[in-house]
């Protein structure tokens, strides 16, 4: 297989302009975003500076958060530009010459190719990846340190500011840069290649999406270092706490929301066109391989959603800087307003850390159990029934807020009904294993003990969902374990699976299986070790987002200190595993699982344009165990040649 | 199904389920509760917890036994049955989850309307939460203030929350039912009180910086000791002698969480001991009784080195009468001078 096509010849030869060293500084790259970042900075300060002067206030000195806001809009865009998303966009609307099919930023030849502008929608699922996994160490230095702190009642290595900080940071980490957007990045690598597609949809603005990601994580890193310290109202960021008494590290949790806001719907928006339309013939939704139907139905949840986010952090944060009144009581705004918009999001966002997971599953499971998908209609359209049921359920969140107390009761119904189609995924699933020939492999590990700790979480789930239940376990450890069972042993599990599963395909090489297997055993254990015990500390009263509890809750945070410890060592094994293997691992071949689905016909690492010719998709991608089914013939050209030919 | 393959089925899902059990069982889970809302809080609980049981065993029985069963041998490149799908099964395990969560949904929509229904002979207390502290007052008892939740046992309380500044949430484990506070709202808990004890009241919102710290007490007496209670403490509010008026603004208003001060057998490390005021007032430079009264009214104004600004409320100058404020201050000045 050849890596270019009839279409899309693939110039290398960029161009050079005439001219000395100076022509660099107008480059689109890192010296350009270097140069670009503080000048927009600098503009956006001055537009903040010039109206306080205006409006008579002192330009600088006596309140910051207003500057703040101005460099904080303003130096994302410099930096953005600078390192080139707008480029092509910027020719187009300047009317200068553009070439349609110019693919000088397609595809990576060397590491270096990484680390630019680059509209491959493989090169961008890497980019992701490996981002995002950046974040996940962050997040998860950030719990270690947490951890440390809560070994021992008291107070000991951090103050409370710090303290709170951490953990704020730390879910805002894991949740915003870390689980939403790795799904992101391995559905950029896979989905259109399931899809029979040679990309996505938009590729200037699936690179854009991505290099808006870095941009929110600096942002909330970032705001450790500035005065006052990092946001300390928890990743919820509930007003009054947020809006009127925090230091002027809230605004860039306020803003790095927007960024990592805008990069979800951007990308969101490319997989629904891209799903939509660009399905190879013969691709019918019902021969869509489920990843594709969790990303299609993860994709509508963020378009519908993620505004409301967008809308309660701009409302807070114009309460916090120019005294607005949306949520503040006392000139007439409402708090619980906040509560509600930011659920509306937050709740459904939990689908949207886990459908794509459920995907996983689905390629995973199937696969190594050698079986067709039990049950697949109804495993798409439980995905559908978890995306409308998602958006009716926010306000369990909200039993002892203070809400209209009618409105407990309809929403512990929809929040109960909605443990049926999760359910019925999860009898699928092992029902799809049943008498079937199970390989355990490391992703197929990891696709079990996602299912048994999923179960775990899911049951707890229900429990809260019961408003009695509820109103005791509120804001107790018992949430913090439902969480991390929902997200560690549900997403972070999947995601290992999927990381597994697809990194002979995205290298080309074969990670190690021992390895692979003494991570999947020491994550299993320490996860369990870490998390297990906080159920029974939430329900015998230990709140949660504390530095300082009752002495006689030290002995069991000792223990899921030391546990976490261990939990967070084991992430190294993965990371050995993952760089010795992508130096030096064995070739992979083609397709080592022997799967049907379309990223495993073609070769691995794929080809730049991914398909020679458009496949013809003939069936469905789980016809295991079916003599001579096939999902799709991958040159029809070809074949149909050789069936003339009579071979 | 062969009929060896249904009874090791059924054998490891009872073993799961006997692990479970055994872990719900002999753990320490609950607090023993100490109100009736907490015990049919309980009772939704253990009712929930046994049909997860069920469901785990269940799901853990079909994993665990697929994984040993249908293990492939490493060379064995073949391919399971094509089995996809079983119409009759797949609405099974539709319909019995739903039954399922339906039958939580009706225990606990029946419990929460008991938990909320008030009983006769209503006794209502105000709670008042700010930055980092909780206070508590007796409507029917001339506004008499605690910081201490002091209930007879027996008896429906009324708690109706207000809060200064953030939103807080009212919590004692015991008795299973929380509430948050929000600004500008009136809410409400019921709580019946059914066991003698002191307990924990915990914040559980997160309200800033000293939220670990917001935690108070809250005591069940006897009908009897409780009546006694509040008339002594009527008395001492009232007392004419400003040393056991002062006295009782300091206990009431919660300053031995967070302060030491030995006449009043308060020993909280949060903040500056006052029985060092003396010293104190003279590092700041202030005469005494004016460096203790703005120290109260504006804790930011100056700040003992070594504690933390924005801990001590803010609020107190408002919160208090100027009677009060005046037994305050000199029940301390002439405390902290014999200290």
């Amino acid at each position: 297989m050849t890596a270019t096509t009839v279409h899309h010849e693939a110039h290398t030869q960029v161009p050079t302009p005439p001219g000395g060293a100076w022509r660099m500084l107008y480059r689109a790259g890192w010296i350009r975003a270097a140069w670009m970042a503080p000048a927009f900075g600098a503009i956006g300060l001055g537009i903040v500076t010039v109206l306080r002067w205006w409006g008579g206030w002192h330009p600088i000195l006596d309140t910051a958060p207003d500057v703040l806001v101005g460099l904080l809009v303003s130096a994302p865009i410099g930096f953005l530009a600078g390192i080139g998303t707008f480029d092509y966009w910027a020719y187009y609307a300047t009317g200068r010459p553009t070439r349609p099919e110019d693919h000088s930023s397609h595809g990576a030849r060397s590491w270096k190719d990484y680390f630019r502008v680059n509209t491959d929608h493989k090169v961008i699922g890497v980019q992701y990846m490996v981002t995002t996994f950046f974040f996940f160490l962050a997040g998860g230095m950030l719990a270690l340190l947490l951890r440390a702190e809560l070994a021992s009642p008291g107070v000991q290595y951090v103050d409370p500011q710090t303290f709170n900080g951490l953990f704020s940071v730390h879910a805002s980490l894991m949740i915003f840069l870390f689980i939403v957007p790795v799904f992101a990045g391995i559905a950029n690598f896979v989905v259109p290649l399931m899809l029979g597609a040679p990309d996505m949809a938009f590729p200037r603005l699936n690179a854009l999406s991505f290099w808006l990601l870095p941009v929110a994580g600096v942002m909330m890193l970032g705001s450790f270092l500035v005065p006052g310290g990092a946001f300390a109202c928890g990743w919820t960021g509930y007003v009054p706490l947020c809006s009127t008494h925090q230091p002027l590290g809230a605004v860039f949790f306020n803003q790095g929301v927007q960024w990592a806001g805008a990069s979800s719907i951007m990308t969101a928006l490319n997989f629904l066109v891209t799903i939509i339309t660009m399905r190879a013939p013969g691709m019918t939704f019902w021969r869509m391989p489920l990843l594709v139907w969790a990303n299609f139905t993860t994709s509508l949840l963020v378009v519908v959603a993620t505004p409301f986010i967008a809308g309660s952090q701009f409302f807070s944060m114009f309460d916090h800087v120019m005294h607005t009144a949306f949520f503040n009581t006392a000139q007439g705004g409402y708090p619980l307003g906040y509560q509600h918009i930011f659920w509306f999001y937050s709740h459904p966002a939990v689908y949207i850390m886990i459908l794509p997971g459920f995907g996983i599953m689905s390629e995973v499971i199937s696969v190594f159990s050698r079986k067709p998908v039990f049950g697949y209609r109804l495993m798409a359209l439980s995905l559908m029934a978890i995306v409308v049921l998602g958006f009716s359920v926010w306000a369990h969140h909200m039993f002892v807020s203070g809400m209209a107390s009618w409105l407990r009761v309809p929403m512990m119904i929809t929040t109960l009904l909605i443990a049926v189609p999760t359910g019925i995924k999860i009898f699928s699933w092992l029902a799809t294993m049943w008498e079937g020939k199970l390989h355990f492999k490391t992703p197929m590990l990891f696709a079990l003990g996602f299912l048994s700790m999923f179960v775990i979480g899911g049951l707890s789930g229900v429990m809260l969902g019961s408003v009695p239940i509820d109103i005791h376990m509120s804001d107790t450890y018992f949430i913090v374990a439902h969480i991390h069972y929902v997200l560690f042993g549900g997403s972070v599990f999947t995601i290992f699976a999927g990381l597994y599963y697809w990194f002979p395909k995205v290298t080309g090489r074969m990670y190690d299986e021992k390895l692979g297997k003494l991570h999947f055993w020491l994550t299993f254990v320490g996860f369990n070790l870490t998390f297990f015990p906080m159920h029974i500390l939430g329900t015998e009263g230990m709140p949660r987002r504390v530095a300082d509890y009752a002495p006689k809750f030290a002995d069991l945070n000792m223990f899921v200190s030391l546990a976490s410890f261990a939990l967070g060592a084991s992430t190294l094994v993965f990371l050995y595993n993952m760089i010795t293997s992508w130096r030096n691992g064995e070739p992979a071949g083609d397709n080592p699982w022997r799967a049907m689905t379309l990223e495993w016909q073609v070769t691995s690492p794929p080809p730049i344009f991914n398909f020679d010719e458009l496949p013809q998709v003939v069936g469905s991608p789980y016809e295991f165990g079916v003599p001579g089914a096939k999902h799709a013939i991958l040159s029809p050209s070809r074949a149909k040649t050789l069936e003339e030919v009579g071979v | 199904m062969r009929r060896g393959s249904v009874l090791s089925l059924v054998a490891i899902g009872i073993v799961a389920g006997a692990i479970a059990t055994a872990v719900a069982v002999f753990l320490p889970w609950l607090p023993t509760p100490a109100s009736r809302e907490a015990g049919r809080i309980d009772f939704v609980i253990w009712f929930v917890i046994g049909i997860s049981i069920f469901v785990f065993a269940v799901v853990i029985a079909a994993l665990l036994y697929s994984i040993v069963r249908f293990r492939a041998a490493p060379d064995d490149e073949s391919d399971g049955p094509p089995i996809h799908g079983h119409t009759k099964l797949e609405i099974v395990w539709t319909l019995i989850p739903t039954l399922l969560v339906t039958a939580i949904g009706v225990v606990s929509a029946v419990v929460l309307a008991q938990n909320d229904a008030l009983g006769k002979d209503v006794l209502r207390v105000n709670v008042t939460a700010q930055q980092f502290a909780w206070s508590f007052s007796y409507p029917d008892s001339g506004n008499l203030t605690s910081a201490t939740l002091r209930l007879p046992k027996g008896r429906s309380v009324l708690l109706t929350l207000h809060t200064k500044d953030v939103i807080h949430s009212f919590w004692v484990p015991e008795f299973g039912q929380k509430q948050d506070t929000v600004p500008g709202l009136t809410t409400t808990v019921h709580i019946t009180p059914d066991r003698l004890g002191t307990f924990p009241v915990i914040c559980t919102e997160l309200c800033g910086l000293g939220h670990a710290l917001m935690r108070s007490t809250a005591v069940v007496m006897q009908p009897a000791a409780f009546q006694k209670w509040i008339a002594g403490q009527t008395k001492a509010t009232n007392s004419p002698n400003p040393a056991t008026a002062g006295q009782a603004v300091f206990t009431n208003n919660g300053c031995a969480n967070c302060h030491t001060l030995k006449a009043a057998g308060a020993t909280g490390k949060v903040g500056p001991d006052l029985d060092k005021l003396v010293q104190e007032a003279k590092q700041a430079g202030q005469p005494l009784a004016a460096f203790v009264k703005q120290s109260i009214t504006d804790p930011s104004a100056y700040v003992a080195p070594g504690y933390p600004d924005h801990i001590m409320p803010s609020t107190f100058g408002s919160a208090l009468s100027s009677q009060q404020l005046d037994a305050l201050v000199s029940y301390l000045v002439s405390s902290s001078k014999k200290g």
